[in-house]
C-alpha cells in the first residue's frame, strides 16, 4: 500500500511538472469567445474558410453557460486579457461601462468608411443594437461599438393544426379577439398558451409589448424617468391584460415557473396553439419535432389604433478588445462573416436571422415570417432611458403574482410604483448610484 | 405471549425499515437510472415514449456522444486533473493537520481558523480576484494553475476533517513510535497516515467527487479547449437554445460512470470514515 503510494506520487508529481504546461498561441491568432452551443461548428467552420482565403487565423473559443462566459469576461477585463473579439451578454449599463472602462474599441470609423458601406449592408436594427446615439444616459462617447452577426425578434407562433381544430382560420389580431379564441381552444380541449413567463426576462418583454401599445414610447420613457407613476390608468391597463388572459384561462398550468426550455417543448409538441418566443424557436421546433405546422404573428393589439411592438435587433453581436494586438485583424473578420455569403452559411445551418440584407435567400417560411415583423420592433438597447433593474424586477414578479391570481392590477401598480419612489430616493441621494 | 408480541413488533418495525430504505435508495437511483434510459432512446421517442424501457433502444447515442464531444482528450484532462488534486489535497491536507493536532507553536489557533474560515467563501465570490492572480503568476490557462486552484478550494475541509481525526489518536502510538527512532515527519508517514485511512477515503471521495463535477472554475481559468475538463462536453450538449437529450444522456451516463467505480471502490473505507473518530488506534 505504502510503495503503491509512493508510486502514485511519483506519477502525479511527474504530471504536475510536465504535463501541465500552458498552450501558447501564436499572437498573430485572431482570438474569439463565444458562448452559442449553436452555433459553434458553422462559426468553426467559417475561421477555417476564413483562413484558407486570407491566411489569417481565428481561433474560436466556446464557453457555455452564458453565465460562466460573462463571468469569464468580466474577470478578464479585470487581469486586461481580453480576447481580440469577444460578446457582451450583460444589459445596457453593462456594455456602457465596458466601452467607459476603454475595454471595446470603437467601430464607427470602420462601418463609415468607403461611404458607410458596412452599415449599408446590414438591417438597420441590428447596428441600431449596437449603436450609442449623442446624449445617451450612460454618457458613453456616441458611436457602433458591436457587429450583428444575426438578428432575433420576438412574437407571436401559433400552430395551425390545433387552431383548425378549434375552427380558427387566422388569428386574432386585437386582443378582444384574442380572448374570443382562447374562450374556442379551450372549449375543443386545447391549452391556448404557453411562454416561459418562470423568467422574468420574457415577462418583461410581454409587458413592454404592451406598454408600448397601450401607453406609447414617449410615456413609457417618462415612467422610466420617474415623470409618470406606475399607478397611471395606462399601466393599469397593461397589468390588465395579463389578468384578462389569466381569467380566460389563456395560460398553461404552471406557466409563471416554466422555464422557456420547457415551454418550447411544449409548443413543439403540440400542447399548445399559441407561444411567445423569439426567432431562435425555429431552431429548436425543428430539432424537436421537424413536422410542426405553424407561423408567426404579432401579439394581438390592446389598442388597435396604435402599434403593437416587440423586442427585436440584433440577435448576437461581437465586440473588438480596444486593447489587443490583432484589432484590425479582427475588424476584418467580423466584416467578412458579415458578409453576403457568410450570412446565407450562418442562416441555413444554424436557422437563424442574417443581419445582412442581401442575405434574406431562400429562408424557411417561418424564419420569413419573423423576418416580415423586423420593421415592428424596438429593443432596451435603442430606448433612450432604462428602467432601474430593481424596479423591472419588482414590475415582472408582480405580473407573475397577477397571473397565479395572487394580486390584482391595482395592488402590484401601488407596489411596483413604492418600489420606484425607493429606487428614484436613492439616485437623488448625495453619491447614490 | 408477551415474546410472541415483541417478535411480531420487531418483524413489523423492520418492515417499516426495509420499506422506508427501499423508498429512499429508490428515489436515490431512480433519476440514475432515467438517465441510462434517455440515453438508449432516439431524440423523436424521448418526449413521447414514457415507458421505463425504452421500445427501441438507440445505443448510437454513446458513441455519437463521445465523437462529437471530444470525449477523449477531456476525459484524460479530468482524470490528470482528479488525481493532481486529489493526491495535493491528501498530502498537503494530512500534513498540515497533523500539524495543527501535534504541533505546539504561536499562531496556531489563529492560522486553523483562518483556514476552516476558508470554507465560508463562496466560490464564485472569488472569481476575478483568482483569475487576476492567476494571470499575475501567468498561471491562467494553465493545468498547473487550475490544479493550484483546486486543490486550495478542497483543503479547509480536508484539513478540518483530518484535525479532529489526528487529536482523537492515542499520543502513546506517537510516543512508541518515537522510542523506535521514528521522526515527525516519520510518525505521520508511517503512524498517522495508515492510521488515517476511513478519513483519507472520505476526503478522496469527497475531492474526486468536486474535482470531476467542477466546471465554473475550470471555464474561467482554462481558455483552451484542449485543457477543459470533462463537464465541458456535457455544457456544450446542453445547448443554450437546444438540447439534444440522447447524446446528453449518453455523456452524463459516461462521465457518470468512474465516479460512481471510484465510491463503490471506497465505500467500505467511506462508511468507516464517517462513522469512525472513536475507534481511531
Amino acid at each position: 500500500m505504502r510503495h503503491a503510494f509512493v508510486r502514485l506520487s511519483c506519477v502525479v508529481l511527474f504530471l504536475a511538472i510536465f504535463g501541465c504546461g500552458r498552450v501558447d498561441r501564436h499572437s498573430e491568432t485572431v482570438e474569439l469567445w463565444h458562448w452559442m452551443t449553436d452555433r459553434d461548428e458553422t462559426l468553426q467552420k467559417l475561421a477555417r474558410q476564413y483562413e484558407q482565403e486570407t491566411g489569417v487565423r481565428v481561433h474560436v473559443e466556446l464557453f457555455a453557460p452564458s453565465d460562466a462566459y460573462s463571468n469569464k469576461i468580466i474577470a478578464a477585463a479585470q487581469a486586461n486579457v481580453l480576447p481580440d473579439i469577444f460578446g457582451l451578454l450583460d444589459k445596457k449599463p453593462i456594455v456602457a461601462s465596458f466601452i467607459k472602462a476603454g475595454f471595446v474599441e470603437d467601430l464607427t470609423p470602420a462601418f463609415e468608411a468607403d461611404g458607410g458601406a458596412w452599415q449599408a449592408e446590414l438591417f438597420p436594427p441590428a447596428v441600431d443594437t449596437n449603436r450609442f446615439l449623442p446624449g445617451n444616459v450612460e454618457g458613453v462617447k456616441p458611436g457602433i461599438y458591436g457587429v450583428p452577426i444575426d438578428l432575433t425578434n420576438i412574437q407571436l407562433v401559433f400552430n395551425r393544426t390545433l387552431l383548425k381544430k378549434a375552427g380558427i382560420a387566422e388569428p386574432a389580431k386585437t386582443l378582444d379577439g384574442f380572448l374570443e379564441q382562447v374562450a374556442t381552444l379551450r372549449r375543443v380541449g386545447v391549452t391556448p398558451f404557453v411562454s416561459g413567463f418562470g423568467e422574468i426576462w420574457l415577462v418583461d418583454c410581454f409587458a413592454s409589448n404592451y406598454a408600448f401599445n397601450i401607453l406609447g414610447e414617449e410615456k413609457v420613457m417618462r415612467t422610466f424617468q420617474g415623470e409618470v407613476p406606475y399607478t397611471d390608468s395606462g399601466w393599469i391597463e397593461v397589468l390588465r391584460v395579463f389578468d384578462r388572459l389569466a381569467r380566460a384561462g389563456a395560460f398553461m398550468e404552471g406557466i409563471v415557473t416554466k422555464g422557456n426550455k420547457y415551454a418550447e417543448q411544449d409548443f413543439a409538441l403540440e400542447r399548445a396553439a399559441f407561444a411567445f418566443n423569439g426567432s431562435w424557436c425555429v431552431n429548436v421546433y425543428h430539432d424537436m419535432n421537424p413536422a410542426l405546422d405553424y407561423g408567426v404573428t404579432t401579439l394581438p393589439a390592446a389598442d388597435p389604433l396604435l402599434p403593437m411592438r416587440s423586442w427585436g435587433g440584433a440577435g448576437s453581436s461581437f465586440v473588438v478588445s480596444a486593447h489587443g494586438p490583432n484589432k484590425e485583424k479582427a475588424i476584418a473578420f467580423l466584416h467578412w462573416i458579415t458578409r453576403r455569403d457568410q450570412q446565407i452559411v450562418l442562416t441555413h445551418e444554424t436557422y437563424n436571422l442574417p443581419s445582412n440584407r442581401e442575405a434574406v435567400v431562400a429562408l424557411p417560411e417561418v424564419l420569413g415570417g419573423f423576418l416580415r415583423t423586423m420593421a415592428h420592433t424596438t429593443h432596451p438597447m435603442i430606448w433612450s432611458h432604462s428602467e432601474d433593474p430593481v424596479v423591472v424586477e419588482a414590475l415582472d414578479k408582480g405580473i407573475q403574482a397577477i397571473i397565479i391570481g395572487d394580486a390584482t392590477p391595482e395592488e402590484i401598480a401601488a407596489r411596483v410604483q413604492k418600489v420606484k419612489e425607493q429606487q428614484l430616493r436613492k439616485l437623488r441621494r448625495p453619491g447614490g448610484f | 405471549m408477551a415474546r410472541d408480541r415483541s417478535v411480531i413488533l420487531r418483524v413489523v418495525q423492520n418492515m417499516f425499515l426495509h420499506v422506508f430504505l427501499m423508498t429512499v435508495a429508490v428515489a436515490c437511483l431512480f433519476p440514475l437510472f432515467w438517465m441510462v434510459r434517455s440515453s438508449l432512446m432516439s431524440k423523436a421517442a424521448i418526449f413521447t415514449d414514457h415507458g421505463l424501457i425504452p421500445r427501441d433502444p438507440h445505443w448510437g447515442s454513446y458513441a455519437t456522444a463521445w465523437v462529437k464531444g471530444d470525449f477523449g482528450i477531456y476525459f484524460l484532462n479530468s482524470v490528470l486533473y482528479t488525481v493532481c488534486v486529489v493526491m495535493g489535497i491528501v498530502i498537503i491536507g494530512s500534513l498540515a493537520a497533523f500539524a495543527f493536532s501535534r504541533l505546539r507553536f504561536p499562531g496556531r489557533n489563529i492560522l486553523f481558523t483562518l483556514f476552516v474560515a476558508a470554507m465560508m467563501i463562496p466560490l464564485p465570490g472569488s472569481f476575478v480576484p483568482l483569475f487576476v492572480l492567476m494571470s499575475k503568476l501567468h498561471l491562467a490557462n494553465t493545468r498547473l494553475g487550475y490544479v493550484l486552484c483546486m486543490i486550495n478550494v478542497g483543503l479547509s475541509f480536508s484539513i478540518l476533517l483530518l484535525k479532529t481525526f489526528f487529536d482523537k489518536m492515542p499520543t502513546d502510538l506517537e510516543d512508541a513510535a518515537r522510542i523506535d527512532g521514528c521522526s515527525r515527519l516519520q510518525i505521520w508517514w508511517h503512524v498517522a497516515l495508515p492510521l488515517a485511512r476511513p478519513a483519507l477515503a472520505v476526503i478522496v471521495v469527497y475531492n474526486a467527487l468536486n474535482v470531476w463535477n467542477e466546471y465554473i472554475l475550470a471555464t474561467l481559468l482554462l481558455s483552451d479547449k484542449s485543457l477543459m475538463p470533462l463537464q465541458r462536453v456535457l455544457m456544450v450538449f446542453n445547448g443554450a437554445y437546444q438540447v439534444d437529450y440522447p447524446i446528453l444522456m449518453a455523456g452524463l451516463t459516461m462521465t457518470a460512470l468512474p465516479i460512481i467505480g471510484l465510491y463503490l471502490l471506497m465505500q467500505r473505507y467511506l462508511v468507516k470514515g464517517i462513522f469512525s473518530g472513536a475507534v481511531v488506534g
